[in-house]
């Protein structure tokens, strides 16, 4: 990738999160959005985020990239998020996980 | 007089920073993993790095650093535009409260906005005015220093761990933990569910469309269940 190109990438979503985050306080200030429109919003951080994870996984290769140790690890991580209620926990033990198999493989 | 405003100032920068620095710990491990990504990106080191000033999302910065290698400009941009969608949410609740800010605060503001910054500054209900302002802005300005202080070590740091860490995958692990995390109703699990299975369904669409197919498919999903749980206990009330 070069320079020029990773920075428009860059740049490009610079602008598009200054204006998420300041397009309602500085254009539309005390018009608010529909009820419709905020009760969807809610559901794209859980969308967004799980389709991001599964597409990482794959490492841009389609099914046939994805490592049974890498799921392993992430289903480890996903339950350990569940019970724990805490990102740190799940970072060590997916990661521990991911280790320990790579090592006994 | 002025002393006495001099230490009122002092007092709410104080309580500022006393409310911020504890919803930063969480934070630090994500910053730690952006800056290992950005020196595993496809980008120049020094422009991976530029996402701190130029983007400061963490989740946005982590997925533009991670996808440049695989995806397409238009690929890249779409999917940050939908990871920032709960900025736009997080705006419409602040917006009442910038209406009696001056102009220049209302412009740069907003560029501090993180999800800690909003937690903060929104339950704050009993500032107003000159107060809120300064509340607001030594909290997003102590976190806008700290982040790109965390990110700067894990770039340090990460170029020296060997490949074979595999802290390639730490990415998704953070994300994986961000969605549970997030999950507080099952509209949320459904919206997380079929986000993950239609963007599994999708990876051979090109250019990682299937990160929007699924997002897209997710929310509708959500929306759809959060309205028909609704419908249900209405009916269960009445």
């Amino acid at each position: 990738m070069t320079t020029f190109a990773a920075l428009t990438a860059v740049l490009s979503v610079g602008v598009i999160t200054y204006v998420s985050r300041a397009g309602l306080i500085v254009f539309l200030a005390d018009r608010p959005l529909p009820a419709s429109i905020t009760r969807a919003l809610r559901y794209v951080g859980p969308a967004v985020l799980s389709a991001l994870t599964v597409n990482l996984v794959a490492g841009g290769q389609g099914v046939g990239g994805v490592e049974f140790v890498e799921v392993a690890a992430l289903f480890v991580a996903i339950v350990v998020a569940a019970t724990a209620r805490n990102l740190i926990a799940a970072l060590i033990a997916g990661m521990t996980t991911l280790w320990l198999l790579l090592w006994l493989v | 007089m002025n002393s006495d405003r001099d230490r009122t100032d002092r007092a709410i920068t104080a309580d500022a920073l006393r409310a911020a620095i504890p919803l930063f710990i969480p934070a630090i491990p994500f910053g730690l993993v952006l800056g290992v990504a950005i020196t595993d990106s496809a980008m120049p080191t020094a422009v991976g790095w530029s996402t701190n000033l130029l983007i400061f999302a963490g989740a946005a910065q982590l997925a533009t650093v991670s996808l440049a290698a695989t995806a397409t400009w238009l690929t890249l941009v779409a999917t940050a535009a939908v990871i920032n969608l709960r900025h736009v949410m997080y705006s419409a609740a602040l917006s009442p409260r910038f209406t009696d800010q001056p102009r220049w605060f209302r412009w740069i503001g907003p560029f501090f906005l993180i999800d800690q910054l909003f937690a903060l500054t929104s339950v704050r209900t009993e500032m107003a005015g000159p107060q809120w302002r300064r509340f607001y802005l030594s909290a997003g300005i102590f976190y806008f220093v700290s982040w790109t202080t965390v990110v700067t070590l894990g770039l340090v740091v990460g170029s020296s761990i060997p490949t074979e860490w595999r802290l390639d995958v730490a990415p998704a692990i953070m994300f994986a933990g961000l969605v549970v995390l997030g999950l507080t109703n099952r509209p949320g699990i459904v919206a997380a569910a079929v986000g993950a299975v239609v963007c599994l369904l999708a990876l051979d669409v090109p250019n990682n469309g299937g990160i929007l197919v699924g997002a897209i498919s997710g929310v509708i999903a959500g929306y759809l269940a959060d309205v028909a749980g609704e419908r249900r206990s209405g009916v269960r009330a009445s």
